[in-house]
Formats: C-alpha cells, structure tokens, sequence
C-alpha cells in the first residue's frame, strides 16, 4: 500500500516552512526565504521537501494539505487554512505535552499562548501592532552591530553587565542602540541590554495569558539564546528545548491537524 | 418558491423604512424651509451625516430576513424619527434647549417643557454613519492641546465645541460621571459658551439609601436651579406621566429579555441594544419609546411561535461588554453570518433598578437618582470591580451565555484597569473572553479589518469555530 503524506505549509513574513507526516511520524521539513508572493513561497517550500521525499512528486500526492501563518489565506493547493496560533500550540505540544505557556516570536509579530492538556488554545495575545521585539526588531539590532543574528545573540552571552535599553519602539530602541555605542559602552552589554528588553516585552504579553509552567519558545527568534537566557531569567522559569526546531512549531502543527483530517 | 417570497418580503420591509426615513426628512425640510435649512447646514455641518441613514439601514439589514430584518430597521427608522425631533428643538425651541451630559437624566427636563440636547450623541451616532466622521473634531481637540490619550468620546465633542459646531443652550447640566475626560470637555463647553452650568454630585457609595436621598436631593436643586435662569418650571404631573411611560418600556423590554434568554434566540445584537441605547438614554419616558419596545417584542413572540430563529446556524451567544464598536457597528451582522454568534445581551442594556416609583415627587426623583447612579456607566466604571464582575456573571448565567466580548475601547481607563482582573474572572469561571483592542469613536486606531480579523482569532483558536461562509 502507497504510503500517505499529509503536510502543514506554514508562510511566515520572512520564511516559508514545510512539514511533512506520515502515519508515523515526521518525514520531511524545509524552511526557505520567502518570496513576495505567497503562494510562489509556499509552492518552493513544497517542491523542496518533496525533492527528499520518494513517490510524491505532485502537490495532489499529499492526501491532505493545510496552510497556516500570515500567508495561510493565499495557498490555493491547500485543501484549508488555520490560525498559526492553533499550528503553534499543536506543534509545541507533538514535541512536549508538558508544554503549557508558549512565546512565539515571528518575523513580525510576537504571541503568547496558553495550552490546554489536548494541546489546543485555552488564550492567546498578541503584539503584531509594533515591531519591537520580532525578528524584524533583532535583524535591525543586528544591522547596527555589523553582524548576523546568530553572532548577535552570542555577543549578548558575553556581557559582563547588561546596560538597559529603554525605548519600546524599535526605531527609538535602533537611535538608543547607536548612541550608546557612539558613546564607547561595551557592545557586548548593550547586546544583552536589548535581550533584556525584549524578554521583558514577552513577560508583559504572557502576563495576560498566565505563565504556566512548562515554557516554551518557538519561531525563528527560538534559535536565539541570548534571548532564552534572558527569559529563563525574567520567567524564573525553566524555557524547555523542543524535541523539533521550533520554527518549524507551526508546520508541523499543521501537518498533525492536516494528518488528523486525512486519516478520517 | 418560499425563499423568493422572503427574498420579496425583505425588500418590501427595506424600501418601506427607507422611504419612510426619507419622507420624515424631506417633511422636517418642508416644516424649516429650504433657506434656514441651508443655514443651519452651514452651522451644524454634521447634520448632513445624517442622509446616510439608509445607507447605514443597508448595512445593518443585509442577510437578516423576516421579523429580524423588520426588528431592526424599526429601530434605525425611530433613531431616524428622534434624531429628527432633536434637531427641531434645535431649530425651533433654542430659547428653552438645555444642553445636558449623558449622566443626567432628560425625563427631568422634559417634564419642565425644556428641550434636551445631549452633546456626546454625535460622537455616538456619527461614527455609526461614517466611520471616520469624528476624526476631524478630534484633530481639532488634540491640535488645541486636549491630551491624546483621553476617551475619544469626549475629546470628538471638546472638538465639536471649538469648532463651534455645537447648538448652544440656556444652561449645562452635568455631573461628577463618569469620567475625568467626560467632565473636562463640560468645562471647555461652559468656557466657549459662557453658559451657566450645574454639576450633578452622584455620591459614590450609591448602595446605600442615605446615597439616593443625596443624589435626590441634588435633582431637587438641578430642578430648582433650572427654574432660576430657564423659562421651564417642574410640572410633577408630567414628570409622574413621563415616569409612568418609562415604566412601561421596562416592562416590554422585560418581555424582550425573557425570550432572548431561550436558546436559539429569536430576536438579537442591534434590536436589543440598540433600541435601549437609544430610547433609554435619549427618550426615556416617551410612547414612541414604548411603541419600538412593543413592537421588537412582538417580532421576537413571531419568532418564537413559528420556531424561527434569528441566525440561522447560531453556534454561539456572545455578551457584549461595553458600548457596542461604533465605527464598526455591523461588526454582529457579520459574525452572525461568518461564525454563528448571536449578540444577545450587552452591558450597556442591562440594568439591576430599573423601575420608578411615581406615588410621589420625592419617590420619582430617588427613583431617577437610583437609574443613574446603578447605570451602567457609574456603576461599572467607578469601582469596586465587583460591581462590573457580578453583572458579568449574572448576565452570563441569566442569558445563557456562551463568551464574553469586550468592547476595550483603549482611551476608557478605568475599564483598560479591570482587564487583568477580568482574564482571571474569567478563568475562574471557565468564560472564553475576547478584549477588542480599539478605540470608540477613532478608527485610525483600529480600521475595522482589524476588529474582524482579532474576532476571527479568537474564534478560530479559542471557540474552535469554523466558519460558515
């Protein structure tokens, strides 16, 4: 019998991402740049994962597709759209069921989110009325310290004392960043000074859902771990890795709800 | 066959409402005369806001059918009516127009044969009919140095009032409610119009009977007050037949409340808070009032006895917390249809006192005193929470309530302060809770795109709603 696949197609403001299942388990994940349009994003980042995948070689072979994230509305294959919200949550909890408080820091938006015991939302919140503190927000911190985000976030992790950066907006935050390192301050503790204010952003959003233990963090800015040092420290709790890469949260939490609809 | 024959019915009840808006208007053009109309047009350009009042009819009918659709298009078609009769007490009765806040009572004034004129109603109605129709008159406050950050309300009637677009009175009556920026613009009004002006103490322990012999005794001296630099003397037999009448539309209203409480609900969102909003706040204690009543409650019985309910696939019963989004205000006509959510009860509507006693002069007034100080308004936003909490709670439970959306209209800080307090009630009661960030009468600050798109979150995620178009 002809193995079934399901996917969850997850477009994000700066990356499209793929997961592939089977009955099983995960077979195939991609993340590529996105394109300006949508669908042509989440058209390459389909071809690409079928490439390592045998006997699928058509967008009809997938038994079952599911679009999500903000350019979940312009996948025309798909055979429906979900909130990367829910996508997040299913994901977070395939790779951990102890997971019950979720950040997602996106390209352009940051969300908490509550998990029930069946890992649906039980709340959500969301910044996606400002930049601060997204991905956008640290590829401009990065910008100005001349280097790539990983590099950044490393940098963070050799302060010897963190020197706050008190704006909220990212346009302030970049013109604070720039003064302070006219003036000759460590660039190293400014780094972790920008950690420290974005860990506080996403303190003041899980507020409004409740911090429950266990933690997690998924989306791009998960790889960052100057970032995850600061929350482990403004949370006084733990931020639990995920089994999976956490930007991949809201694919693969499409692919198990694409897997859930198809095996019916 | 039978949808064509809807189809044909519910045109019918569209064109009859709106020829019937369009004949009051060209009947009040005909009584004023198209030169002083013109003239006040040029004085009061927001008058002409007001031809939109079908357009606004179009939006708020569209995909509704039978006694629904007749519901509400007898509540704009008597907004229309009143917004009519307002502005003839503008045009015609300027020698006794009193301008009046929203927290004082207007049955006092028409029972002295004074014309009210309550100012914040264009920041209310406006943006109903236009969405951005206030956004000049907050430039305008804003530009003056009002800080940006009070209630948008407000702050569109501080513009109003430097722009000299507001009808001018004898009088002001206000009160201590029930905001800081809703008392502010009253002392930027009283400066522009070098109007006398009365303040309206409402004591905040208003529990207590010593609270309503106060309050009581504050309408007393309004009365008095009044009578001193007006020509409108207090008739209590008219003030007894004003109450009576309020009573009355209790009573149908009462009705009304009865049956939406069953489940699928036969009558919903504007036909239950729009009619309150209007003809409690602006016509308490008139017939006409009683007569919308009557007839929604009647359309709602029509309902019943056939088994029909007003949205189609309801899936959901939301209350609404706070005034209703005004610049989106089909925003249930649209959830109705997108998700199966039924509006049936909101917070400005209910109310725990709502009955007069009107065996004396004494016992109206305490009774008026007792509808302002437990309305909505002063009992919710001056604290304490439990006030705000336990309506929340007893309105879920009476209504049968399946989630609570709250209007949080972000320049309203004392209800911005209850909103942590609010998630953890919520919580504890196992209520899903939406909190609508976006500004009342400012749709820059929220376009309605944005409104649906945080409903669709919600559902989507927290209802595990699928949508049904």
């Amino acid at each position: 019998m002809a193995k079934r696949y399901y996917a969850g197609c997850d477009i994000g403001s700066t990356t499209g991402k793929v997961v592939v299942m089977d009955d099983e388990g995960i077979v195939a994940s991609t993340i590529i740049p996105r394109e300006v349009d949508p669908e042509e994003t989440a058209r390459k980042a389909l071809y690409d994962v079928m490439a390592s995948i045998d006997g699928i070689s058509d967008l009809k072979d997938f038994v079952y597709l599911i679009g999500t994230g903000y350019g979940r509305a312009e996948i025309p294959f798909a055979h429906e759209n979900i909130s990367e919200i829910s996508c997040h949550a299913m994901g977070a909890f395939y790779c951990n069921s102890a997971v019950k408080t979720i950040v997602d820091i996106g390209g352009q938006d940051i969300k908490g989110i509550a998990v029930d015991d069946d890992g649906s939302v039980l709340e959500f919140a969301m910044n996606d009325k400002c930049a601060a503190g997204t991905g956008r927000f640290y590829e401009a911190m990065s910008r100005i310290f001349n280097t790539d985000l990983e590099s950044f976030s490393d940098l963070s992790l050799q302060a010897k004392k963190m020197v706050p950066v008190t704006a909220q907006c990212s346009v302030f935050a970049e013109t604070e960043v720039i003064s302070l390192l006219a003036r000759k301050t460590s660039p190293s503790d400014v780094a972790a000074g920008i950690q420290n204010a974005v860990g506080k952003r996403c303190f003041t959003l899980l507020k409004r859902v409740g911090v429950r233990d266990k933690v997690t963090v998924t989306g791009g800015c998960a790889k960052n771990r100057g970032l995850i040092k600061e929350l482990n420290r403004i949370l006084k709790t733990e931020i639990i890795s995920l089994s999976e890469d956490p930007q991949l949260m809201g694919a693969l939490g499409a692919a198990i709800f694409a897997r859930r609809k198809g095996s019916v | 066959m039978a949808s064509l024959r809807f189809s044909v019915i519910d045109y019918y009840i569209l064109t009859k409402h709106r020829i019937i808006n369009w004949l009051n208007i060209v009947k009040m053009v005909l009584r004023h005369g198209p030169y002083d109309i013109i003239r006040e047009l040029r004085r009061y350009p927001w008058i002409l806001e007001f031809l939109k009042v079908n357009h606004l009819m179009t939006r708020l009918t569209r995909g509704r059918s039978g006694p629904y659709r007749k519901a509400v298009a007898a509540v704009i078609t008597d907004v229309t009516r009143g917004v009519i009769e307002l502005l003839e007490g503008i045009f015609h009765h300027s020698d006794m127009l009193v301008i009046h806040e929203d927290m004082v009572p207007p049955e006092i004034l028409r029972a002295m044969g004074l014309y009210p004129w309550m100012p914040e109603l264009l920041g209310i109605l406006l943006p109903m009919l236009e969405p951005g129709a206030m956004e000049q008159y907050i430039d305008c406050a804003e530009n003056e140095g009002v800080p940006p950050d009070i209630c948008s309300l407000p702050k569109a009637t501080m513009g109003l009032s430097l722009m000299d677009v507001i009808p001018r009175g004898l009088a002001i009556v206000t009160s201590n409610l029930p905001c800081d920026g809703g008392m502010s613009s009253y002392i930027l009004m009283e400066q522009r119009m070098g109007l006398p002006t009365f303040r309206l103490d409402v004591p905040f322990h208003f529990k207590e009977d010593r609270a309503a012999d106060y309050f009581a005794r504050e309408l007393r001296s309004m009365i008095e007050w009044l009578e001193a630099r007006t020509p409108g003397t207090m008739d209590w037999q008219k003030l007894r037949e004003i109450c009576d009448e309020r009573n009355r539309m209790v009573e149908r209203e009462q009705e009304l409340w009865e049956m939406i409480r069953i489940r699928p609900a036969p009558m919903a969102a504007e036909a239950v808070y729009m009619s309150h909003l209007w003809s409690f706040n602006v016509f308490p204690g008139t017939a006409s009032g009683t007569r919308l009543f009557e007839r929604i409650s009647e359309l709602a019985m029509e309902n019943l006895e056939k088994g029909a309910q007003v949205v189609p696939d309801e899936k959901y019963r939301a209350l609404l917390w706070n005034p209703p989004t005004l610049h989106t205000i089909d925003l249930f006509n649209w959830a109705e249809k997108e998700y199966g959510v039924s509006c049936i009860m909101d917070s400005m509507s209910f109310n725990r006192l709502p009955v007069i006693d009107t065996s004396t002069e004494e016992s109206m007034l305490k009774g008026l005193a007792r509808t302002i100080m437990e309305g909505p308004m002063a009992r919710h936003t001056r604290g304490p929470a439990e006030n705000y909490f336990d309506d929340m709670y007893y309105i879920s439970k009476t209504f049968n309530i399946d989630m609570i959306w709250v209007a949080g209209h972000v320049g309203c800080k004392n209800t911005q302060a209850l909103s942590g307090m609010l998630r953890e009630k919520c919580r504890e009661w196992g209520m899903p809770l939406l909190i609508i960030d976006y500004d009342l009468s400012d749709p820059r600050i929220e376009p309605r795109e944005g409104i649906f798109s945080q409903v669709a979150h919600f559902m989507e995620n927290i209802m595990k709603a699928e949508k049904l178009t």
